[in-house]
């Protein structure tokens, strides 16, 4: 039953991710990609004990025989058309002629000061049309995680949106969040916390 | 128990009673003699006491006996319940003399109660029987007795399991000593989340993916935790089953976002924060037909979804009024209210006897609040020393777990609901972030 459910909703997700896509408000990114599970089950402990008698195994009976859900794994199958992948994160590099942009605290509206850099980033991106543009957003430490990865991503867009009415091809953009996992500076002070609240550029070739 | 027999607990009991505003009468539920009101973390500690536990078969060359007594001690301790006598030396196996004897000594240093643990110490297997006895009776009466059948050799876990009976024995409630703290650990870039024993003892990890995982939350079956992971480079949504050889499933990986997973309490659905539409909003995920209703539609930014226990309604954050604050609406996303304004408020998190979200407010630092759920009441537990956030409840509604930076780096830790007894969980070097409390173990 259980069984049977995890893979419904495997297989189920491929379908909406391959439904969702055609509706995605952003052409810019491509659709969601529902990766099938990786077959390394993530097994925690072995229930093997532990000096001092310790393990982190439940007792519970379904849950104490090692390898008996693994028996009634499904195998996953693509049930659905595979749906075109999102970008590969790790090949984009950043270039010196995108600037980052930055954000007042807990904001994510382009300051004023910002466009004249957003309108160069925009420039550089229109007369290199084959590069595809990856935007990190970005939250400094304060606040908090869940509500700095919603931040981060909102910030990207606001980029993103700025980038697409200066004329660069919504399809060229990809954004990622990353919240407040990945800052650039890392004191406890508002110089250093400004530094982060950022919009990062990073390109790739077509 | 006959009446009169406790008399003396009870008298002493009553006294929380009469100042508690919540006191509930004396209880007799699940079958045991209820009287200590649990209510409050302030009320008067009952005096147990926890000698030692007597190996009556096989040898003891690791020192089970003293440190399975000693854990259990812990736990009983933690409850906010107890206050533990303990004693070196175990009772002598059969020799009902010295028990007598034993009780009497500890009885005359005021305790109330007396826990005594019988282990039978096997190469492959360890087997525990508790007997809690009434002090305040003249014969030391025993109250109960209750075999472990604990797979393997996990003194561990035997410990926890007979300090949740002894807080089930005087309470009507199991403890929480048998339940797991899952969280991250590890620096900004490079964080995994583990799973511990929920007094931070045991730590193995649950990812090893090199990547970043945040925000474990446990199912309500405490089989499996729902997180997020950079580990296919952008934000997804997975689901792990932490003591079953059985894969990981993906449950969300659209375009933007995929943060902030709440099982509902029946384990049927999962809340969750998407960007796919837009912006950040409020979706639940069906497990069994993989269909996905969206519940919040709003400009501004909605998300941290947490389940009122009935599942009739949901607590999330809003920036809709300018800054985060809290709200709640129905299963369906409607009857929107406001429950919190002027804030920075962020990390609902419902309780679980469902009267009180608990939240974390920045005012220059943060700090953990409780608010009840008509709105009224807002009170702030921690405070004085650094950040306090990322609370999570443990199962009975009586302590939060959360992680505190007040000693230099992230820790988890833990606090009665009133604030009081807060005391650190992982001793580690590693920051700890985000700790989820499991539900009971099956």
């Amino acid at each position: 039953m259980a069984t049977r459910g995890s893979f419904l909703v495997v297989t189920s997700l491929l379908v909406l991710a391959a439904i969702g896509s055609g509706c995605a408000k952003r052409p810019a990114t491509t659709q969601a990609a529902a990766p099938a599970p990786t077959g390394t089950a993530s097994t925690m402990a072995p229930s093997s004990s532990q000096p001092g008698g310790t393990t982190a195994t439940p007792s519970g009976p379904s849950m104490s025989q090692p390898g008996g859900g693994g028996t009634a794994t499904p195998t996953p199958a693509p049930a659905a058309p595979a749906p075109a992948a999102r970008p590969e994160v790790r090949t984009f590099v950043a270039v010196p002629e995108l600037q980052d942009v930055f954000f007042d605290f807990d904001k994510y509206d382009i300051r004023p000061a910002d466009t004249r850099t957003l309108d160069a980033n925009a420039a550089w991106l229109k007369s290199n049309p084959n590069h595809l543009v990856l935007i990190e957003g970005h939250a400094d430490e304060r606040g908090t995680n869940e509500y700095n990865l919603a931040l981060g991503e909102r910030r990207a867009k606001s980029t993103m949106n700025y980038l697409v009415s200066q004329g660069v091809q919504a399809n060229r953009v990809t954004i990622i969040s990353y919240g407040e996992e990945r800052p650039t500076c890392m004191e406890k002070s508002e110089g250093c916390w400004a530094k982060n609240r950022r919009a990062h550029f990073l390109v790739k070739p077509r | 128990m006959s009446v009169q027999r406790c008399a003396v607990i009870i008298v002493l009991l009553l006294v929380a009673v009469l100042v508690t505003p919540w006191s509930l009468p004396l209880l007799r539920a699940q079958g045991v003699d209820v009287f200590i009101n649990i209510t409050s973390g302030g009320s008067k500690k009952l005096n147990i006491a926890v000698p030692e536990f007597t190996v009556v078969s096989g040898t003891d060359s690791q020192g089970a006996g003293k440190q399975i007594a000693a854990i259990t001690g812990a736990d009983l301790t933690f409850s906010g319940l107890f206050s533990v006598v303990a004693a070196t030396g175990a009772i002598p196996a059969n020799n009902a003399a010295a028990l007598q004897q034993s009780w009497k000594e500890f009885a005359a240093a005021g305790a109330h109660a007396a826990l005594h643990g019988l282990l039978t110490i096997r190469p492959d297997r360890l087997d525990g029987e508790m007997r809690l006895y009434d002090l305040t009776t003249p014969e030391h009466r025993l109250i109960t007795t209750k075999k472990f059948d604990v797979p393997g050799v996990q003194g561990r876990r035997l410990a926890h399991k007979i300090a949740d009976e002894v807080v089930l024995q005087f309470t009507g409630e199991p403890g929480v000593a048998d339940t797991k703290i899952a969280y991250v650990a590890g620096p900004r870039g490079a964080k995994e989340i583990v799973v511990a024993d929920y007094d931070g003892a045991s730590p193995v990890p649950l990812t090893r993916n090199g990547s970043i995982n945040l925000t474990p939350v446990w199912s309500p079956d405490a089989r499996s935790l729902a997180y997020t992971s950079y580990k296919q480079g952008y934000p997804d949504l997975y689901r792990a089953f932490p003591f079953e050889r059985r894969p990981e499933q993906t449950l969300a990986a659209f375009v933007g976002i995929n943060t902030a997973p709440a099982f509902s309490p029946d384990g049927k659905s999962i809340a969750m924060t998407l960007s796919k539409d837009g912006n950040p909003e409020v979706y639940v995920l069906t497990l069994a037909t993989g269909t996905m209703r969206r519940l919040t539609r709003h400009a501004g930014i909605d998300t941290e979804p947490t389940w009122a226990p009935t599942g009739r309604q949901l607590a999330f954050i809003s920036d809709r009024t300018g800054s985060p604050n809290l709200y709640v609406m129905d299963a369906e996303g409607t009857s929107v209210r406001q429950l919190t304004s002027g804030g920075f408020h962020t990390q609902p998190r419902w309780s679980p006897k469902g009267d009180a979200i608990a939240y974390t407010a920045r005012q220059g630092i943060h700090d953990i609040w409780l608010i009840n759920v008509d709105g009224s009441n807002p009170r702030r537990l921690t405070g004085g020393g650094g950040d306090n956030q990322g609370s999570t409840w443990a199962p009975s509604g009586r302590h939060l777990a959360f992680q505190s930076n007040r000693n230099g780096r992230w820790q988890i830790m833990a606090m009665l609901i009133d604030g009081s007894a807060q005391a650190v969980i992982t001793t580690g070097a590693a920051e700890a972030t985000s700790p989820s409390w499991s539900p009971r173990l099956p």
